[in-house]
């Protein structure tokens, strides 16, 4: 027996505990990738510019052949031709003129409510067919939503064969 | 001392998704004032393969040029056959593709309409077929 353990025995004190190493404990420290998070978070959450929502309207453009033979018996409709012109910087500032004994009419609802009542209902009335070619006529200097709204006035009123005429160079 | 191990790889990522996603938007589309027309009869824009043809605006209705595919061409006849060359392109590896055709709402259409004629030549070059080519004109629907 040493000494040591004869003096704990004499003076009655606990016994000697031995000191154990224990392994350290193994952890990711996350908390500066939590801070880029958030910080990524509020970064978009700022930043984020809602987009408006954008539709589109189809149109084709079939090629035009030259020189191609055409049956002579075939009758082919003549097309309606609305010419539309901005007259002034105001988005209500243009004009809408039908070709033939049409007219003018006022606005993109007149010529909606011109080109809804004369299409081909199924019961006797109408003038035009769904299939009528239409062809929106927009000057040089016609801003494109105004010949964009002329377009829409003819696929609201339930056209299908709409176009825009292009201007010779 | 702190571990910036993770920061590091989240700011990486971070940046190569900057990268990647700024050249995507500038490629599809540009900042413009697309028209809203009152009581819209659109659709929305289908799945199908498209090219995307901005029309950049100018001043007092002016355009200075065009855009596809993250290319700018000038107004001007050799701009507009170098738009025609890059638009058959397109059509010779995508047949099916649509046009979407984005234009400021204050462009005159003295603009537009040369675009119109490229764009009907190109699939008339490329041969895509008697219906010739599709377009999607692009509005804003302000009322959604």
């Amino acid at each position: 027996m040493s000494t040591g353990e004869l003096l704990h025995e004499a003076v009655d004190l606990p016994p000697v505990r031995r000191r154990v190493r224990e392994a350290p404990a193994i952890g990711l420290n996350l908390t500066s990738m939590i801070d880029v998070v958030f910080l990524l978070l509020i970064y978009f959450m700022v930043a984020t510019d809602f987009k408006q929502a954008e539709e589109v309207y189809r149109l084709d453009l079939p090629e035009r052949i030259e020189g191609m033979s055409v049956d002579p018996f075939q009758l082919d409709d003549e097309p309606l031709r609305i010419m539309v012109r901005s007259t002034g910087p105001g988005d209500e500032e243009y004009r809408i003129h039908i070709d033939g004994p049409w007219g003018e009419v006022n606005d993109f609802e007149g010529l909606y409510e011109f080109l809804d009542s004369r299409r081909l209902d199924g019961m006797g009335g109408g003038l035009f067919a769904e299939d009528h070619p239409l062809i929106v006529i927009p000057g040089a200097d016609t801003r494109w939503s105004d010949a964009v709204g002329a377009f829409n006035a003819a696929v609201r009123a339930g056209y299908l064969n709409i176009t825009f005429e292009e201007i010779s160079s | 001392m702190a571990n910036l191990t993770p920061m590091i790889d989240v700011t990486f990522l971070l940046i190569v998704f900057f990268v990647v996603v700024s050249q995507i938007v500038d490629l599809e589309s540009v900042d413009l004032e697309l028209p809203a027309p009152e009581q819209p009869a659109t659709h929305l824009p289908g799945e199908e393969p498209r090219a995307v043809v901005n029309i950049l605006p100018g001043n007092e209705g002016r355009s200075r040029g065009y855009k596809v595919a993250g290319r700018e061409y000038q107004p001007t006849p050799e701009g507009l056959a170098g738009l025609r060359d890059a638009l058959v392109l397109l059509y010779q590896s995508t047949p099916t593709m649509r046009v979407n055709l984005r234009a400021d709402r204050y462009t005159d259409y003295r603009w537009i309409s040369p675009v119109l004629k490229v764009i009907r030549q190109a699939a008339g070059i490329a041969d895509v077929g008697l219906e010739g080519a599709s377009l999607n004109l692009v509005v804003v629907r302000e009322d959604a």
